[in-house]
């Protein structure tokens, strides 16, 4: 049995080449991984994890399940391709066993089947496999044509901006998109001259050997499958060091997300397969405010996980995001591209200063007395309309309350976080922790959505619940304390804060308290994909008049439903969304407070 | 002495012919939106570690452009950077990325 032949040198030098480099990252990534992250591998490895791992795998590495929600056209084109060659090689695989039997065959032996058959001396082709390979084929072959299209119209796939690729990505590009189309001519120059194919394959082969002379067929039998060979070898050696490497990353990512492994406030080892997971598909782009509404083209999720993986990330690509993570909800490979973006601006700028923030000590001035904390939190302080609102809230419930920042407390640390320096914001955390404890509350509630996030993910409050003033005043209502009078003819919309909705996941109970006073109208972006405000906190590269052209258009979104006032429950996009319109701007507090029912 | 509730700073110079530009001018480079600040204050009255310490943001920033960089930095590292200053400031200047910028000429990173 022969499975050599010359052209297979390319190919085989392709193989080798990716294996290797395979073998090499995975080994380094994995054995820099953390003791607790192991400890994670091995006591979940073999649980139910594994399996749901294994379904997560098909769905999304080769159905795209994800993509198919972005864009049904776009999802196909993304099957065609993964799943397709997927099947190409499966049932290539099943064909080699159907006519050698089960056996080792070199790997060219499996790829270049069909030029190895008449060697090896089998003439009587099983149809059904010749039909299937051939179907299959037209089913890559439809991926590649709309991959193609996508370069001429990305609309027409779902896509206003798609990501700009560097050259070597646009050598493995060129080599992906020839492989297939090579294969066909290779194989149907194969078939025109020892016969089977089936209607493909087959149809070609038969209108070949009409139009050409045996003679010139035998002279483009080789370079044929020589140009095969060739496109082969050279996607899968630019292949690890591509956007293609994502193909072999996102299946052992997807066994270590379902092992509880996730990325931290600094970078680790596992980092490196969210990083290289990441195809570059562009999907990140269009959601993302920076690009749709200033024009800021380098900055994105994709170009942000490239520079990071080649060691070329700047500050300013780091520091220029809002953290809305509307990126982040839509990444069909679901990378935590925040906490990722968070752990580069620390490695990036987060010197430790030993004396920082000691003056913390001994600046706790804290008085008063109540089961209830009220950390307004800094934003929350420079709108006192929210403030006030809020009192009259307490003051009808009959709620002792214990005011925690009224005459200027200690930020909750989350900005100081969001640009990077974690290890100073331990000190104000801390501070505060040290501030609730002292004054034994057994609810904390914050009117603003940065602490909250903090507040919940950082402080690990125990004994003490946390509660945004949206689902305060929600249970305040429920419980029948508050009582509020709806007002039939008031209409309000209301915009989603980022770090409330899609940070803390709170999107239901601003609704119920709206609802509860009047009527409420969405605007057209809501929930997760909520526009940002333009404000926040996370970005130090923008200008004010570049927040300003994001308030308006969100404002002006927000005007569009034609509602009466736009709520907010956030003191942070409250101001940035006044300076964006002429509409009354108001925070949820406010509405309820102006409809109390003594 | 009489405790009056003020006190009035020590009588000084500032020299800029003698002091080193060189930082200052990069971080004006920069930044070039800090020249527009007209010293209102604003900034330094809303400031939640202004409140706590002597933090004085718009001393700090105004020294610093006249190059006097000493304790400058230690000085910088008291602010808690919540953004406070930029809601607040008439000229609209992005307070947060100066505070960084600042640190960043000044600092030893």
């Amino acid at each position: 049995m022969t499975f050599f032949a010359k052209f297979c040198i390319p190919f085989i030098i392709g193989e080798t080449v990716l294996f290797t480099v395979l073998a090499i990252k995975y080994f380094t990534w994995l054995r820099d991984l953390p003791k607790k992250d192991w400890k994670l591998i091995i006591t979940n490895f073999f649980s139910l994890r594994s399996i749901s791992a294994l379904g997560e795998v098909i769905s999304e590495s080769l159905l795209h399940r994800r993509i198919f929600k972005v864009n049904p056209r776009l999802g196909y084109m993304h099957m065609s391709l993964a799943f397709g060659w997927f099947l190409l090689i499966f049932v290539g695989f099943l064909e080699t066993i159907a006519y050698l039997g089960l056996r080792w065959i070199p790997l060219q032996g499996h790829v270049f089947f069909k030029y190895f058959v008449p060697l090896n001396g089998i003439s009587d082709h099983i149809p059904a496999f010749d039909f299937t390979m051939d179907l299959l084929l037209l089913f890559v072959l439809s991926g590649v044509a709309m991959a193609w299209f996508k370069r001429i119209r990305s609309r027409a796939l779902g896509m206003k901006k798609t990501t700009k690729h560097t050259f070597f990505d646009r050598i493995a590009l060129s080599a992906l998109w020839f492989i297939f189309p090579l294969r066909l001519i290779a194989e149907s120059v194969t078939t025109s001259m020892y016969g089977g194919g089936s209607f493909l394959t087959g149809s070609i082969g038969n209108a070949l050997s009409n139009i050409l002379s045996i003679n010139t067929l035998t002279h483009i039998y080789e370079p044929a499958w020589w140009l095969y060979s060739l496109a082969l070898g050279t996607f899968f050696i630019a292949m690890p060091f591509s956007r293609y490497m994502h193909i072999f990353t996102e299946i052992p990512l997807i066994f270590l997300r379902h092992y509880k492994l996730q990325p931290e406030a600094k970078e680790k080892s596992y980092d490196n397969f969210e990083v290289e997971a990441c195809s570059r598909c562009g999907i990140c782009i269009d959601p993302c405010q920076l690009q749709s509404q200033l024009g800021i083209n380098d900055v994105q999720s994709v170009y942000f996980l490239r520079d990071r993986r080649y060691n070329m990330l700047q500050q300013k690509i780091a520091n220029n995001c809002l953290m809305c993570g509307r990126c982040e909800q839509i990444c069909p490979v679901g990378i935590n591209l925040n906490t990722l973006r968070l752990n580069s601006r620390s490695s990036m700028r987060n010197i430790p200063h030993e004396g920082r923030y000691n003056y913390l000590r001994g600046v706790d001035k804290s008085f008063g007395a109540g089961k209830v904390g009220y950390f307004a939190g800094c934003m929350t302080l420079l709108t006192p309309n929210t403030l006030n609102a809020m009192r009259s809230i307490f003051e009808a419930a009959h709620e002792q309350v214990w005011w925690a920042d009224k005459d200027g407390g200690v930020c909750c640390g989350r900005p100081l976080m969001l640009s990077g320096e974690v290890d100073s914001a331990q000190k104000m955390i801390d501070y505060n922790k040290s501030l609730f404890a002292k004054h034994q509350i057994s609810t904390l509630v914050t009117s603003c959505p940065i602490c909250l996030k903090v507040f919940r993910e950082e402080y690990q409050l125990e004994g003490i619940e946390i509660l945004h003033h949206s689902e305060y005043i929600l249970r305040l209502i429920k419980q029948g304390r508050l009582k509020i009078g709806y007002q039939h003819d008031a209409t309000f919309t209301y915009h989603d804060p980022c770090e409330l909705g899609r940070g803390s996941g709170i999107y239901n109970e601003p609704r119920a308290v709206i609802e509860a006073v009047g009527k409420l109208l969405e605007p057209t972006h809501n929930r997760k994909n909520a526009l940002c405000c333009g404000s926040s906190v996370a970005n130090t590269a923008i200008s004010d008049a570049q927040q300003l052209t994001i308030a308006t258009k969100v404002a002006s979104e927000l005007e569009a439903t034609g509602a009466q006032a736009i709520v907010t429950a956030c003191p942070l996009c409250k101001k940035a969304i006044t300076r964006g319109t002429q509409q009354r701007v108001v925070d949820l507090s406010e509405i309820v407070a102006q409809n109390i029912k003594q | 002495m009489i405790n009056f509730g003020f006190s009035i700073n020590r009588p000084r110079t500032i020299d800029i012919d003698r002091n080193n530009l060189r930082k200052s001018n990069e971080i004006i480079r920069e930044m070039p939106e800090l020249q527009a600040c007209i010293g209102c204050g604003s900034c330094t009255a809303t400031c939640t570690a202004g409140n706590l310490t002597e933090f004085n943001f718009r001393k700090v920033h105004t020294l610093v452009r006249r190059g006097e960089y000493q304790g400058a930095y230690e000085e910088m590292n008291k602010c808690m950077l919540c953004g406070k200053c930029r809601l607040v400031c008439p000229r609209g200047i992005n307070t947060r990325g100066i505070v960084m910028l600042i640190k960043r000429k000044l600092g030893d990173f």
